[in-house]
């Protein structure tokens, strides 16, 4: 109790920012598991990391141009240091989705093997914009690359949770076409709806929102979340809602335990909570199988 | 005679510049049960997806008068992760032709109930789709294409895979449905004697070689070995085709 406490105390907005992050990557990850692209959030995660280790080269200076287009000039803690960073990650990430969006249309390659390409580049080059950045160390950037759950201060939380009610509220505003041209495109194009277009909303929706998560908590924190939960949730759930339910519940209450757990045994929070996601995970599973037999 | 709901004039079909097939030109009628048929490759689905409007005609011209297609997707396009019931997969056609944020209203759950029942599967309305046999996952989609409120259906290898009671009990289904309904229906199958004993009217389709006309007209012995390169014979035992090989011998 008193290790919950101190961490309410000390990390506020980080429980309250983990739950969130929690429930939007299990939310998409609903959509992201049955489309069957789980690598598209793999290769989303690690283009998004590339876009903020691109952002360190300084060669754009996107902070520059909205303060002067704004006429503000731009203090230490400016609010615009931080829209670099998060800009590149979504631009990084957009054209990942739209590279995807175009496999289709590729006699020579697979899905996946286009989303292996985009994801082992991306590593690459965030490798090499780290080796050339000019304001800090590799191990500094490489640090602050991968996010951690205890950095989400209040400015993050409120961020977060914009990201949260947006994407939420895009997917249940559309969740007519999202439903159908997930379950069966060629039908949905045939019978009138423009699937080519809601599948590359869809894409563009889930990128921007594990772009903007990946900044926050990391990548292994954010592909964890997109995978496991809702696998746990199509496991266990016997309507779609119940699946979306479950996966949420599972998002929001895991990465909350999991701060107290690496908080109580001195453990980083991302690892911590993918590794008490795979417990619950291989639980569910022996469960289901013990049951099946 | 019904009227034409669409007339294909002088169309090549194909993708990007490479023709499948060229110099189409046939209309499908209000009333017509139309087999397409070909082997794997032969550009069937070319045709499908231009007839649907999803691939444009490289030339020609496609004309449709008021045409509402209802699709039936090879059913093992079709294997969803999630649990959606029968009833969420019928009601899908139905989004189509709601407005961008309304809810399905009190018309469109009996059109959905209606649709079931046509099809004979109201029971299994509540039933998770993956839970549910080849058979019966073929009528829920032909439910939802019905569900549409079509004036043509076309339904692509609907019997492929089927075992042989329920590959019989499907055509024999989707010809009640054409006789009851009065719906055009084009067909697509890999096996002319899958449709020879169902549909009225045929489409041969086979290396850049297209053929439309009277099912009686198309089936004869020296015409399929025209079309397909190979000798057949052709029987009419009681009433129905009876079409064989001579390569077997």
């Amino acid at each position: 109790m008193e290790a919950i406490n101190q961490l309410l105390e000390i990390f506020p907005y980080a429980v309250l920012g983990s739950i969130l992050a929690g429930i939007v990557c299990s939310f998409l990850g609903v959509f992201v598991v049955s489309q069957r692209v789980v690598f598209l959030g793999a290769a989303l995660t690690q283009a998004s990391i590339a876009g903020v280790a691109f952002s360190f080269l300084h060669l754009i200076s996107i902070e520059g141009f909205f303060s002067s287009l704004l006429g503000i000039q731009l203090t230490e803690n400016s609010f615009l240091h931080n829209i670099e960073p998060a800009f590149f990650s979504m631009l990084f990430a957009i054209i990942t989705v739209l590279t995807f969006s175009q496999t289709h249309k590729q006699k020579y390659f697979t899905q996946d093997g286009i989303l292996g390409i985009v994801f082992v580049v991306a590593i690459a080059i965030r490798i090499m914009f780290i080796q050339k950045s000019p304001v800090a160390e590799v191990s500094e950037i490489e640090s602050i690359l991968k996010g951690d759950i205890l950095f989400i201060g209040s400015k993050e939380f409120y961020t977060l949770l914009v990201i949260a009610i947006t994407v939420i509220s895009i997917f249940i505003l559309f969740q007519k076409q999202f439903k159908f041209v997930i379950f069966d495109p060629e039908s949905a194009d045939a019978h009138g709806m423009k699937s080519k277009f809601w599948l590359l909303l869809f894409y563009l929706v889930v990128g921007i929102g594990i772009s903007l998560i990946t900044r926050f908590v990391g990548d292994v924190f954010t592909f964890a979340y997109l995978i496991i939960p809702s696998s746990i949730g199509i496991m266990l759930g016997k309507s779609v809602i119940k699946v979306f339910f479950i996966s949420i519940i599972v998002g929001a209450i895991l990465p909350p335990i999991s701060l107290l757990l690496a908080f109580k045994m001195d453990f980083s929070s991302g690892p911590m909570a993918v590794a008490l996601a795979f417990t619950i995970f291989i639980f569910v599973l022996t469960y289901k199988k013990v049951k099946g037999s | 005679m019904a009227e034409e709901i669409i007339t294909l004039s002088d169309v090549s079909i194909g993708y990007s510049k490479k023709i499948i097939a060229r110099e189409l030109t046939f209309s499908v009628c209000g009333n017509d049960f139309i087999g397409l048929v070909g082997p794997n490759g032969a550009g069937k689905t070319t045709l499908l997806k231009t007839l649907l409007g999803n691939i444009k005609p490289i030339s020609g011209s496609i004309d449709k008068k008021d045409l509402r297609v209802g699709y039936v997707p090879q059913r093992d396009t079709v294997q969803p992760l999630l649990p959606y019931s029968v009833h969420d997969i019928v009601m899908m056609s139905r989004y189509v032709l709601m407005g961008y944020f309304k809810n399905p209203d009190k018309l469109d759950k009996e059109i959905v109930e209606e649709s079931l029942q046509q099809v004979g599967i109201s029971h299994l309305k509540n039933f998770h789709y993956n839970s549910l046999s080849g058979g019966q996952r073929q009528r829920v989609l032909i439910a939802r294409a019905l569900a549409f409120q079509p004036n043509l259906l076309i339904l692509d290898e609907p019997t492929n895979g089927m075992d042989t009671p329920s590959h019989y009990s499907l055509l024999n289904f989707i010809s009640n449905l054409h006789k009851e309904k009065h719906l055009a229906i084009i067909m697509v199958s890999h096996l002319l004697s899958d449709v020879a004993n169902y549909v009225k009217k045929l489409i041969l389709i086979d290396n850049g070689l297209f053929q439309f006309g009277e099912i009686d007209e198309l089936l004869s012995e020296d015409n399929l070995q025209k079309a397909y390169s190979s000798e057949f014979t052709v029987k009419k035992i009681s009433g129905e085709y009876l079409i064989t090989s001579k390569d077997r011998s």
